[in-house]
């Protein structure tokens, strides 16, 4: 049996004691009878699935793929994974909507967007068009879209000249810095520069967690090959990679092993052992006395939210300890679990409604706070925030960026 | 490598309470666990002891009773009796306030069970206190259809096959348009205004003067305090909440009101977190290894409070050849049977060998050896992972996690106040 | 004292006196079934739950094999729906002689039964939680076979043809006169009330009880051998396909996926009471070891419920003398007691398996036919009894896709299992009982993972609120279920399961305070 990989998240289905815990906090079945509950769908229906059998079970797509049910479960149930896998095989044998073979492709969409930039901003944001799309593919008409920047973080990156420094740490941007925030990536160079490192930003292409969370492993497996191709050889060197994509950072370290199981590709191993989510390093290099702490103040109040797959790195909230560095900040915590966007599910015509009750919570903590900014270390969710409730959403390297007074 | 003063390890009542004493205290804590803890399952009070195998009218005077490698014999009446008055405190001043325990090591209150016994316990929420059996008011026991968790005409039977006056009435009020709802939907059914109107017109009529009204455990999950006010003042009667089956909303208030209590007190939990293992030198530990996905980490640590549930999730473990594990950090595990012993009777109810298997402690809750020598000197085992107590039967699970759990981090700050005092660590 | 009449009296509710009744009744017989407990709780409800492709038997028992092989394609054709197609594989583990897959195959051959050797490689994908050190693989067309609803659904189909069938109704005497069998003498153990049964012919089909009947008809010395075997489900499929050692039969041989379960089994005990067949911890060892050995990893695998069946083998005088009961062949006999011990009107079915219920069947009703002189010929081969009118086999995932389709309108009792609360109140309804134990065989209620810890106390709540238990019997039926799940999970009770116990008590113990019920 493997060491990692679907057959082992199959096989914690044992440890289930039907406890219900994981329901009590599912996001999704909370706020709606159509999803039976991730202990339903995971380790129990687990039990009447057989491989390469037609799956029975529709209700399963219902599940979002926020991870919550894994994190809570305290007899170590892969439920999120085990969901994951199975969603992947009913929707092999049912088929695979096109829309979810677009929403799987961020760098189609991103190449395709970019040199087009201003007209695809527009159309994304034209009643007429969202409404064709949302009869023709599902895409929800109110869906939050990003604005494509019209140039790529890549093409930045190829032309800016990394100084010389006694560290070296390899950038791995993703798809939502490269194509939709740029800036992000500007910002998170600036301030690693500034604690003393050379970033090194390789060639890269989507993590494929879009596809994976959509059900298409075989294309998702060939996206992370590739990329770890590209990273592994940093890893090797004993350079270390970081990501300003809390999900896709993730997707590296854990989900394309536990769940495309790929823990037979060298080079993902490699990459895997060494990549970090960006507060996650800022926050080590801080322990380690290693951080430049000289920060303005920013005096504002902000509310954080953590986002779920954020929470899948089981890191705690680097991002708050950070926050906390910069001077008359104040932060607001939410306790809310999720904005109910999981990445492509709430943009989805059958689920955006779903995706809108279970953000509610956080959307109203939004406001009730006062705050002038959200702070959230994914931008699909940002991009939830943002839309739902008109209040910008930053990243919190944004805010370290700042208040290191950093052009 | 992170450092803390305290790696708490599980989250469930004796983690809670031993995180949040130390970290309101001070501490720099970070509690690491597989995931959330049992009280999600609890029954929402503090049982301290129901059976001793009698039933306890009165605790404290009981305890005396107990042999000596019970929990309790750790930190006695008294020691129970502050983590109590502890516990209570924490909800006075808690983020579901004006909600409140009441009860003491003193006397057991009697609450019905689900099944209708009258179950001994001690600390009760307000939510539950009119529903002590030993007041004679007749009982209308009020059941919603689509909970197939609480039964409310099998409830109400019991009762009276045990001598009480109770009649039972099932309302088919459907709370989110889910037919097949969980305690939790209908509590938040219940913190909505609307719908709780809706259950005070249906029962308005049909009940009688002089009872009381007996709800599943589901009054409310954001506000018991103003759910429970507000139905007892429409309906104009006492109103309390009967304990069933998991998930239960009482325990999840208890989880919520710790947790948040934690988090003021600058306290960090990391779930998904498995502790493999643990660097040690000169039988102290100095960090611990936990592992999530792939990844491990070392989390440096002063103290080390173990409370990982025993059995029931795995804290200890035990394989098919029958030997015993403590999974954490390896430490001996006490009260196993030997090969080829017994470690079950064929009678569900009998005494069943291994019932009391855990980990055995001295005085200062610091794991000890066959020979009762000292393992680990920063290191304390706290709740249902200690040996000598069957919780279950004796209904005591709650007071000994509590208990043990405070005073764990009563021990703690002892120490650390001798250190900072002494410059050593006695 | 109450009187019933019938042409023939069956003797047995397992799957032989179901088969037995089916096929008499079908001959235009009129019935009548005494079954002293419920339907198929005997040996059909404790059994493996494996259709042989009789490729165990290929070796050592070709006649046993080729009946298997006859009675497989049968049983597919007209009980389709209580069997699955999960096909079986025999593969050679390192402890096993890699030549002996040359006598297997060519047994297979000589018996008709279609196997045939594949690529390790290939077996391994099929089944990837299989011994990767296996030497060969063949497959072979076993498959699984739900016992309980082939005997409801050949009672019912008896039924349908006016048999009557008596659960709960003891055989406590059987009336002779003038050297022949012409009734017996019946408690409804329910009620305690007697009667007789006046009947032209009586077929003794109890399996392993059988030597008790006879006893009752001055009948002694029937060499029925009761041979205890333990079995142990595991709580989920670690394999999809029946997996069978590639040796000659040997103990714990054979993993058999079944619903949501798979079952290793079995071990071989001479029993002399089969009512006295306790599970003992070197068994439950042995098991655990014997999985190992064609799934590493199966120690660390949660183990549900270990439980001890025994086989009706037949070991009569004539045949020398034998210790290990698996070394009686398991092919069946008609025992004529009219030859053997002067006794008319009266014939035992002895030995046979599961497999071969139907021939066993058509072999006692055709003696029976013969003595009376009456030519009606068998038809239990074409004919579908009910509740199999699909022709398609049984998917495990269809309890699944049913429970899709009222997702959103009926509460689910027994999660686990998937039953939904119209499910539990009709089989309260039509079964017309107040013992939980019944409804738990019936619909398998509580025996999942949770064992009962969340849908007992539903049930009972449910069946009380039908009106079909008042307070003191939903409390004593509470009670004797917890015993009754115990016996089954105690002496497998470690690991995830023993983390299932503990929350089991916290929830009946603990919450509930079961114990404490006046």
């Amino acid at each position: 049996m493997d060491v990692l990989g679907p057959l082992l998240m199959r096989e914690s289905l044992d440890h289930c004691v039907k406890c219900t815990i994981c329901e009590t906090f599912c996001p999704v079945s909370n706020v709606t009878p159509l999803f039976p509950g991730p202990k339903y769908v995971g380790p129990q229906a687990e039990r009447f699935r057989v491989d390469g059998e037609p799956s029975f079970d529709s209700s399963l797509d219902y599940c979002s793929g926020c991870g919550i049910c894994t994190q809570v479960c305290p007899q170590g149930v892969h439920i999120a994974e085990i969901n994951t896998q199975a969603r992947a095989e009913m929707k092999a044998t049912r088929g695979m909507p096109l829309r979810d073979r677009i929403l799987g492709r961020p760098t189609l969409a991103g190449r395709l967007g970019t040199p087009v930039a201003p007209l695809a901003n527009w159309t994304l944001r034209n009643r007429l068009a969202r409404l064709a799309a949302e009869r023709a593919v599902g895409l929800h008409r109110d869906a939050p879209m990003p604005r494509f920047a019209g140039r790529t973080f890549q093409r930045w990156a190829r032309r800016h000249a990394a100084p010389a420094a006694a560290r070296r740490v390899a950038f791995f941007h993703g798809c939502g810095t490269n194509y939709y925030e740029p800036r992000l990536g500007e910002m998170t160079v600036a301030l690693l520069e500034h604690n003393g490192y050379r970033v090194e930003i390789p060639k890269q292409d989507c993590c494929g967690l879009p596809l994976q969370s959509n059900g298409l492993f075989d294309d998702a497996r060939a996206y992370v090959r590739r990329l770890a191709k590209r990273l592994a050889p940093y890893a090797r060197e004993g350079v270390d990679i970081v990501g300003t994509s809390t999900s896709c950072t993730l997707m590296l370290k854990r989900e394309a092993l536990e769940i495309l199981a790929m823990g037979d590709d060298a080079d993902l191993r490699a990459v895997s052992g060494r990549v970090f989510d960006i507060c996650e390093y800022l926050l080590a290099m801080h322990e380690r006395g290693e951080l430049a702490t000289g920060f303005g103040a920013i005096p504002e109040t902000v509310l954080y939210h953590a986002p779920c797959q954020q929470q899948g790195h089981g890191i705690g909230k680097p991002a708050l300890d950070l926050l906390a560095l910069i001077p008359e900040l104040r932060v607001v915590e939410s306790d809310a679990t999720c904005c109910g966007v999981a990445g492509t599910y709430g943009l989805k015509r059958e689920k955006y409604d779903i995706a809108m009750k279970v953000g509610s919570g956080l959307f109203a903590q939004v406001g009730e706070s006062g705050a002038r900014e959200a702070v959230c270390d994914s931008e699909t969710c940002r991009w939830q925030i943002e839309r739902a409730t008109g209040v910008r959403a930053v990243p919190p390297v944004e805010l370290l960026h700042r208040a290191a007074g950093l052009p | 490598m992170s450092h803390h003063d305290v790696v708490v390890v599980g989250t469930g009542l004796a983690g809670l309470t031993a995180a949040v004493r130390l970290a309101e205290s001070g501490a720099r804590v970070l509690v690491v666990a597989k995931g959330v803890g049992a009280t999600h399952l609890s029954g929402g009070t503090i049982d301290v002891l129901g059976y001793a195998p009698e039933r306890v009218e009165r605790p404290r005077e009981a305890l005396a009773g107990l042999p000596p490698e019970h929990p309790y014999a750790l930190v006695g009446a008294d020691g129970i009796a502050a983590a109590i008055g502890w516990f209570k405190e924490r909800f006075a001043a808690g983020s579901l306030a004006p909600y409140a325990y009441s009860g003491d090591v003193e006397e057991n209150v009697l609450l019905p069970s689900a099944i209708g016994v009258a179950r001994p316990t001690a600390v009760v929420p307000e939510t539950m206190a009119a529903g002590d059996l030993r007041r004679d008011e007749p009982i209308c026991v009020v059941g919603f259809r689509t909970l197939k968790d609480f039964h409310s005409a099998l409830l109400a039977d019991e009762l009276g096959r045990a001598g009480l006056t109770a009649r039972a009435t099932e309302l088919e009020l459907v709370p989110e348009g889910r037919r097949d709802a969980n305690s939790l939907g209908l509590a938040r059914g219940l913190d909505d205004p609307a719908f709780r109107g809706q259950v005070v017109a249906q029962l308005g009529s049909r009940l009688r003067a002089g009872e009381r009204v007996a709800f599943p455990a589901v009054l409310g999950i954001a506000d018991p305090h103003g759910v429970w006010a507000a139905l007892e003042h429409a309906l104009g009667r006492s109103v309390f909440e009967v304990t069933t089956l998991p998930p239960s909303v009482p325990g999840m208030r208890v989880f919520a009101v710790l947790r948040e209590a934690l988090r003021r007190a600058g306290g960090t939990v990391l779930l998904n977190n498995v502790v493999t293992g643990a660097e040690r030198s000169d039988g102290r530990v100095s960090a611990l290894r936990t592992r999530v996905g792939l990844r491990e980490e070392r989390r440096g640590a002063d103290w080390v409070v173990l409370a990982t549930g025993g059995f029931a999730a795995g804290g200890i473990e035990l394989d098919s050849r029958w030997t015993a594990r403590e999974t954490a950090l390896g430490l001996p595990v006490a009260g196993v049977p030997g090969t080829g012993e017994e470690r079950f009777r064929p009678g569900y109810f009998d005494d069943h060998p291994i019932g009391r298997a855990g980990v055995a402690v001295d005085r200062e809750l610091r794991p000890v050896d066959a020979a009762g020598e000292r393992v680990l000197e920063n290191v304390l085992v706290a709740g249902a992972t200690l040996a000598g107590a069957e919780p279950w039967r004796e209904k005591s699970g709650d007071g000994i996690s509590l208990a043990t759990g405070y005073r764990a981090a009563e021990l703690v700050l002892a120490a650390s106040r001798t250190v900072v005092a002494t410059g050593r660590a006695d | 004292m109450a009187q019933l009449q019938a042409e023939v009296l069956v003797i047995g509710g397992g799957a032989t006196g179901a088969g037995v009744a089916w096929d008499a009744a079908l001959r235009g017989f009129d019935v009548v079934l005494v079954e002293r407990g419920d339907l198929a709780e005997g040996t059909s409800g404790r059994f493996h739950g494996l259709l042989h492709s009789g490729g165990r038997y290929v070796v050592k028992d070709p006649v046993a094999a080729e009946e298997c092989v006859v009675e497989n394609a049968i049983l597919r054709r007209v009980i389709p729906d209580c069997i699955e197609d999960t096909g079986g594989l025999f593969v050679t583990t390192p402890d096993d002689d890699p030549a002996y897959g040359d006598r297997f195959l060519a047994g297979c051959r000589a018996t008709g039964l279609p196997a045939e050797e594949i690529d390790v490689a290939d077996a391994l994908r099929l089944e990837p939680r299989l011994n990767p050190q296996i030497r060969r693989a063949f497959t072979v067309p076993d498959a699984s076979i739900d016992a309980w609803k082939t005997v409801w659904s050949l009672t019912r189909g008896a039924a349908a043809h006016g048999a009557r069938i008596l659960t709960y109704h003891r055989v406590i005497d059987l009336h002779r006169s003038n050297g022949a069998v012409t009734g017996a003498r019946l408690r409804n153990e329910l009620t305690g009330e007697e009667l007789d049964v006046e009947a032209g012919f009586v077929l003794n089909a109890s399996g392993a009880w059988a030597a008790q009947i006879l006893h009752m008809a001055g009948i002694e010395d029937v060499g029925v051998v009761p041979g205890k075997g333990i079995m142990i489900a595991m709580n989920h499929r670690l394999v999809n396909t029946v997996v069978n050692r590639c040796t000659m039969p040997a103990d714990g041989d054979i993993l058999v996926p079944i619903r949501t379960v798979s079952v290793i089994g079995t071990t071989d005990i001479r029993s002399a009471d089969p009512d006295e067949i306790p599970v003992t911890q070197a068994e439950v060892d042995q098991m655990l070891d014997d999985g190992e050995r064609l799934v590493p990893g199966f120690r660390e695998a949660r183990a549900l419920r270990v439980w001890a069946g025994v086989r009706p083998l037949f070991q009569d005088a004539k045949i020398a003398a034998v210790t290990d009961t698996r070394d009686v062949s398991r092919t069946h006999a008609v025992v004529d007691h009219r030859v053997r011990d002067g006794v008319d009107g009266l014939l035992t079915m002895s030995g046979g398996k599961l497999t071969t219920l139907r021939l066993m069947a058509q072999d006692l009703v055709d003696a029976m036919c013969a003595q009376l002189g009456s030519e009606r010929p068998c038809r239990t081969a074409e004919e579908r009894p009910p509740g199999n009118e699909e022709p398609e086999h049984y998917r495990l995932g269809s309890r699944l896709g049913r429970r899709e389709e009222t997702l959103q309108d009926e509460q689910l009792i027994c999660e686990c299992e998937l039953i939904g609360r119209n499910r539990l109140e009709e089989a309260m309804r039509t079964r017309g009982t107040i013992n939980l134990d019944d409804i738990r065989r019936v619909l398998r209620l509580g025996m999942g993972p949770c064992q009962g810890g969340f849908c007992i106390y539903r049930a009972t709540g449910i069946l009380h609120s039908v009106d079909r238990l008042d307070g003191a019997q939903a409390a004593g039926s509470l009670r004797m279920f917890l015993q009754e799940r115990w016996k089954g999970v105690w002496p497998i009770l470690y690991g995830d399961q023993l983390r299932q116990a503990r929350l089991d008590d916290w929830i009946f113990q603990g919450l509930l305070d079961v114990e404490h019920l006046p």
